[in-house]
């Protein structure tokens, strides 16, 4: 096992980390950038480095500051969190190069599943049903053949992305024209490189993941699935596990099928494989995240399996130690993630000071934030102020527990979109589990607000 | 402008902007001029905005202004900070606020200057500009890594801004610890060969007397300070 971690991440998920490290007993540093000076991770960590300046390029971004900071205090490990290097194969071998671990898949692994498009063939060999979709797109003559073969509606896709950025849909061959070279600029701007594929858009869809964890020897266990379709321009903002859309029947099917198909293709570490299920409840594979992501808390809530913890064992070459019938997930989880955005103003981004804070308490309640009172968020980075999670025995008591811990949750001095939680919670499609990833797309944020507030 | 202009430039020696301004009135052509106008500029970026930028960390001011020929250099914290504030209460603990530096500002200049109210303006500077002068001046770290001195440092040697006073060794690649402002070195607040982070205070600079000793070539350029305006 390892002696020292570093941190090299920011907000919730590094306070995440710590956390971990202390529970399992192994000594931790948190990386931090001049932006995050306060940050909670660094004023409660035992040790801090600052690694550059807020400039994510500069500091979180960059791999010789972050295992340099790793060499000068003796760590012996490095946990990317999510985003950053959490999946960049050529950090992965230089921290390597370094005679330090990689708390995450190997390079060669992470280079295996690094482009999408080879990610859907060779899951596809090896059982998972993928949505029909193109190659690499050579030109736009390319692109609109492919188009009219697969049929309209379609979605364009930069094959460098993730998280839904960069991601458009194009309904007409005209759309298409129009969007093509743009979308391959825009691509070649946010993940330096301009590749882009093409997929069938599925209308009504609910998104999917199964958890699973493969250790160094093989031996692999999913943890269950998480629904994922409360999404707004394709980034999820409450996910909750079992998922409303599958009967018990498909999520063993569907849970099995992608444990077996990552071991098969050679996977290792915690990972996630992200599906569409359409309106029959065929799902279909469309990526697998090589990190722990932001949703992980619901699983760890309905499993009682510490996912980081687990991580880092994993990364130290140990075994699972935990078979399949080890893994028993008991009752309903929703992980709402707070943003400081204001949905009645297009989810535009608040930068600023938090005047109160106060989380919520109670049975099942967690909180993962980095907030206090006082803390100024830096504008520098990303809108996520932390995540409230509920469990309890069915769906209807976590929807419950998530609404009076949401009344309870106080972030004073920024605008944030509690109140478009507690309205989603409160409508019919989202109590009777039919949302699907378009919805507040189409319908828009403010019924939903304006309906909550009735 | 053809390409060599750049080349020219990055590759001037700290002389070539020395120089400068004694023939700042000769006759010369536009090439010349322009070409002593992005000397200049170029100083006052490499130069100057690094030592601005620590004076303006180190002491918490509001506002600094330098001044070299025509061309002026100013960096102003943003309005309403936490450190503005501080500082204003700072400065009227320690007898300032008589000069009213973030209050009496605002409002009286509403009413427009008299001649009385300048010559209180220019006092004020020269008085902060000195107070400015004695604060320390510190290199810091330009990255985490492991740091060393220049071998032929000592206290008291004269250095330049921008000269390099040490380096930080990334993994075997060495980043340069730069001389914020001019002056001698005073003490050093870390080992050679210690494990460092980005931003970690490594030499004190130690200006000379007042603020004129800041631009001791006898250059036009002058230095003022504001505090706690911003």
């Amino acid at each position: 096992m390892f002696s020292k971690i570093l941190i090299a991440n920011r907000g919730e998920i590094a306070l995440r980390i710590l956390r971990a490290c202390r529970t399992i007993g192994i000594g931790a540093v948190v990386a931090y950038s001049e932006a995050d000076r306060d940050s909670l991770a660094a004023q409660l960590a035992d040790e801090a480095i600052c690694i550059g300046p807020s400039d994510a390029r500069r500091s979180y971004l960059s791999a010789p500051a972050v295992i340099s900071a790793a060499v000068v205090t003796g760590c012996d490990a490095i946990h990317p969190g999510y985003g950053f290097l959490s999946e960049d194969e050529g950090f992965a071998d230089v921290v390597r190069a370094h005679g330090l671990t990689f708390i995450g898949p190997s390079a060669e692994v992470l280079e295996r599943f690094a482009s999408k498009e080879a990610t859907r063939r060779l899951l596809e060999a090896h059982g998972l049903r993928t949505i029909p979709g193109s190659g690499t797109l050579r030109d736009e003559a390319h692109a609109l053949e492919e188009a009219e073969r697969i049929s309209y509606p379609v979605l364009i896709k930069p094959s460098g992305g993730g998280g839904g950025k960069g991601m458009r849909l194009v309904r007409t061959a005209r759309e298409l024209e129009a969007i093509f070279k743009v979308s391959r600029s825009e691509a070649k701007a946010a993940f330096g490189d301009d590749a882009l594929y093409m997929e069938k858009y599925l209308g009504d869809n609910r998104h999917v993941e199964i958890q699973v964890a493969v250790d160094r020897f093989g031996h692999a266990i999913h943890l269950g699935e998480r629904d994922c379709s409360v999404q707004r321009r394709h980034q999820k903002i409450i996910e909750e596990t079992p998922s409303p859309a599958l009967t018990e029947a498909e999520r063993q099917d569907l849970c099995q099928r992608a444990v077996r198909a990552v071991v098969e293709a050679g996977y290792e570490n915690l990972g996630t494989l992200e599906f569409l299920v359409d309106s029959r409840g065929e799902a279909y594979f469309i990526e697998i995240n090589c990190r722990i992501q932001v949703e992980h808390p619901i699983t760890e809530m309905c499993t009682g399996i510490d996912l980081i913890a687990l991580q880092i064992k994993i990364a130290a070459g140990e075994p699972l130690g935990i078979n399949q019938a080890d893994v028993v997930s008991r009752g309903h989880a929703i992980e709402f993630r707070i943003l400081a955005e204001d949905p009645s103003n297009d989810f535009r981004p608040q930068g600023g000071q938090v005047l109160g804070y106060l989380a919520p308490g109670g049975p099942g309640v967690r909180m993962d934030s980095h907030l206090y009172p006082g803390y100024e968020v830096p504008p520098y980075y990303d809108s996520l102020l932390g995540k409230l999670s509920v469990w309890a025995p069915d769906r209807a008591q976590a929807i419950a527990r998530g609404d009076a811990a949401l009344r309870e949750l106080l972030v004073d001095g920024l605008t944030t979109n509690i109140e478009l939680h507690r309205a989603i919670l409160a409508n019919q499609v989202f109590i009777d589990g039919k949302v699907t990833t378009d919805l507040l797309d189409r319908v828009g944020s403010a019924p939903f607000v304006a309906a909550g507030n009735r | 402008m053809p390409e060599n202009r750049n080349g020219a430039t990055s590759a001037a020696p700290r002389g070539a902007a020395k120089a400068d301004p004694a023939d700042a009135v000769s006759g010369e052509g536009p090439d010349v001029r322009a070409e002593r106008d992005h000397l200049a500029i170029s100083r006052l970026a490499d130069d100057l905005l690094p030592a601005l930028i620590a004076k303006l960390t180190a002491t918490g001011l509001g506002e600094i202004e330098v001044r070299e020929g025509s061309w002026k250099a100013r960096l102003r914290r943003p309005a309403g900070s936490d450190e503005a504030r501080r500082v204003a209460a700072w400065s009227s603990l320690d007898g300032h606020s008589g000069h009213g530096h973030a209050s009496g500002r605002g409002p009286a200049a509403s009413h427009g200057r008299g001649a009385a109210e300048e010559r209180d303006r220019r006092a004020r500077e020269e008085e902060e500009a000195e107070e400015l002068a004695r604060l320390p001046i510190v290199a810091t770290s330009p990255a985490v890594g492991i740091y060393q001195p220049r071998k032929d440092l000592a206290v008291g040697m004269r250095v330049r801004a921008g000269d390099r006073i040490g380096t930080v060794d990334v993994l075997g690649v060495r980043e340069d610890v730069i001389a914020p402002a001019d002056g001698v070195i005073g003490s050093s607040m870390a080992e050679a060969g210690e494990a460092v982070e980005y931003g970690q205070e490594l030499i004190r600079i130690e200006l000379p007397e007042n603020a004129r000793g800041l631009h001791a070539d006898g250059a036009d350029r002058e230095a003022a300070a504001v505090l706690g305006e911003a």
